[in-house]
């Protein structure tokens, strides 16, 4: 009996080592966001299919992702915020941005009859300050003309765990909310004055769902997917947009994105633009050329990037993702030929 | 009035009694409810395909958890590989010397790792192993599981060495047997049930672990054998598309919870097989 386990032990490592002599270096590590996941497994799934390249991308946190990159075990991190520059002082080499999609927050929240309420900034930002209680506040009705709303309080629901999309959620405030910006301000957690934790956006989108009279922040596509009342919210220019592909695209279609590309576009110029709209960035050395890595894989990581940004942009619509904008794709393109291999520039041989 | 004392007394009995009963019979409730509900959501997933099969992209039906099936699978052999040698001779080392400065640090050590929570293992075998080698592996997988599995199969070894008979070694030693050889030829043997057992509850503990994995094994779309690159086990898949936002990835997640429910209670019940089977009687 002991004797069958134990060869049966011995003939898998033999044979996991035989394999693994075969598969070589055609694997690519990466890590990151949770938000994106969905949408890089597709687009992976498809790569590994057109050219034998397997990708492997955990979604283990925008935070997560930035740290394995920052402890080089990755080969890129994946994160729905952008690194600060004290952060990327502490990082082993130089560290670059590469927008890859565009996603977008949504308020979304429970009520009877499902009415599709319209928000103004100043009113979210109360809300979520603990200034507004109730549903039938005078400054909701004001935007909501004709719809009866309860007279009940608001419960107030957030992320309790380190996220993107609280990032993106409270820098919004900020630019809305002079009152936030100085009580609260932004980060990946705040110290939240009102209302209930939930951990992920599964959480949040769950608690709203089960909480009536509850109100709270998700990623679109968490919103969309789950039937979920979404907010409309007034812009800068006045409007009242709706989010979708178009709007969310529309907001990072502005010529005031920096090079770097490190920038929330919420609050966005754009007349036509979802203010709660931003980017999702891959994370990726410039100088590929560290920890004894090859320029075989490199260059299999550069082509990788390449074809995200041109071809796998295709598959992004069908899952609720917004593709790159023309403004924006000129950016990322323009980083992913900066990347080189010890100096040695690593597109020139052809892309995908 | 004596009569009355004691049939109030007979009913105090039977009450106390059947009250047990009650109890004992509400704390199974839960386990049965827990294998009602994930029987009833993930079987119907379950096919041929499911077990055979990678996982597709959201949005596409079909797909399985061949990746995570591999991976758990390699996973408990690489952490068997590794504890169940050091587990046995440890465990056969403190039954030998029970008494002694170093047995006793010996047996504190290993209480003190069987109580480490098994995220801190997973922290410490990415720290000595992940950054070391600079990547996420099956092998540090292993060795994460490997550390949570020694206690349990030290301490299964130990316990039943002990039972054995002295006068059983001494009669072996009296016949002119090495040391060594009386170790592996008749105190092992005997005990091997106990052993046996203790290295399957051992295996069933660790292949339900997910904590550890997270930042070892850390996870991959695809089957790998390579123990230098990362691989998948059923309990990261669950924990992934049980956190996604789309059915189609939920209802792997709850299929893939069947199967390891199905795995660990066939470990269960194959440790109580052997322990009616193979127990040695003195």
């Amino acid at each position: 009996m002991k004797k069958l386990v134990l060869l049966g032990l011995v003939l898998s490592f033999l044979l996991s080592f035989v394999s693994s002599a075969k598969a070589g270096d055609s694997e690519l590590v990466g890590a990151g966001a949770t938000f994106p996941y969905p949408l890089y497994s597709k687009m992976f799934e498809v790569y590994h299919e057109k050219y034998g390249v397997s990708v492997n991308y955990q979604s283990i946190g925008s935070g997560g992702g930035q740290r394995q990159l920052l402890s080089r075990t990755v080969d890129f991190g994946a994160s729905d915020g952008f690194m600060n520059n004290d952060q990327l002082a502490k990082a082993p080499a130089k560290i670059v941005h590469i927008p890859m999609v565009l996603g977008a927050d949504v308020v979304s929240y429970n009520l009877p009859g499902r009415p599709e309420l319209r928000f103004t900034p100043d009113v979210i930002a109360d809300i979520f300050l603990g200034r507004i209680t109730q549903w039938d506040d005078a400054r909701i009705k004001a935007n909501n003309p004709g719809v009866s709303l309860p007279s009940d309080s608001i419960v107030v629901v957030h992320r309790s765990d380190g996220s993107g999309t609280t990032h993106i959620f409270t820098d919004y405030l900020c630019k809305v909310s002079h009152q936030w910006a100085s009580r609260v301000g932004e980060g990946v957690s705040v110290s939240w004055p009102v209302g209930l934790g939930a951990k992920g956006n599964e959480g949040v989108a769950g608690l709203i769902q089960q909480t009536p009279n509850s109100i709270g922040y998700v990623e679109l596509i968490y919103a969309a997917k789950n039937h979920m009342s979404i907010g409309v919210i007034k812009n800068k220019s006045g409007k009242f947009i709706h989010p979708s592909i178009s709007s969310i695209a529309a907001a990072a279609n502005i010529p005031q994105i920096p090079e770097d590309t490190r920038v929330f576009i919420t609050d966005s110029s754009a007349p036509g633009g979802y203010p709660l709209s931003g980017f999702t960035w891959i994370l990726v050395y410039q100088d590929q050329n560290y920890g004894g890595r090859s320029e075989e894989r490199a260059q299999q990581l550069v082509k990788l990037l390449w074809w995200m940004a041109h071809q796998g942009q295709q598959y992004a619509a069908s899952l609720d993702y917004v593709q790159l904008p023309q403004k924006a794709l000129t950016k990322t393109e323009k980083i992913i030929e900066s990347i080189h291999y010890g100096g040695k520039r690593l597109l020139a041989e052809g892309k995908y | 009035m004596v009569d009355n004392g004691v049939s109030f007394r007979i009913f105090k009995d039977n009450l106390f009694k059947w009250s047990l009963v009650l109890v004992s019979f509400l704390a199974t409730v839960p386990l049965f409810l827990i294998l009602f509900y994930v029987a009833k959501n993930g079987i119907s997933s379950f096919s041929w395909t499911f077990i055979t099969h990678l996982p597709k992209p959201p949005g596409e039906a079909g797909g399985g958890i061949l990746n995570g099936i591999v991976g758990t699978l390699l996973l408990i052999g690489w952490s068997s590989l590794l504890s169940i040698p050091l587990g046995i001779t440890l465990g056969l080392y403190l039954s030998e010397f029970r008494e002694g400065f170093f047995s006793y640090w010996v047996r504190l050590c290993i209480d003190v790792l069987q109580g480490t929570p098994s995220v801190v293992i997973g922290i410490v075998a990415y720290a000595w192993i992940v950054i070391t080698m600079g990547g996420f592996s099956l092998f540090s997988g292993g060795v994460a599981l490997s550390l949570i599995m020694v206690p349990m199969i030290v301490k299964a070894t130990e316990e039943t060495l002990k039972l054995i008979p002295s006068a059983l070694k001494e009669a072996s030693l009296a016949l002119g047997v090495s040391y060594s050889k009386t170790i592996f030829k008749v105190i092992i043997p005997s005990g091997l049930s106990g052993i046996v057992t203790g290295i399957l509850l051992g295996v069933a503990r660790v292949a339900g672990e997910t904590a550890p994995l997270l930042f070892t094994a850390f996870g991959n779309p695809f089957v790998n054998w390579n123990p230098l690159k990362p691989v998948s086990a059923l309990p990261i898949l669950i924990f992934n598309y049980a956190s996604s936002p789309f059915p189609e990835w939920h209802q792997l997640a709850w299929g893939a919870s069947l199967f390891l429910v199905t795995i660990v209670l066939l470990l269960n019940a194959v440790s109580r097989v052997v322990i009616r089977k193979w127990k040695v009687q003195f």
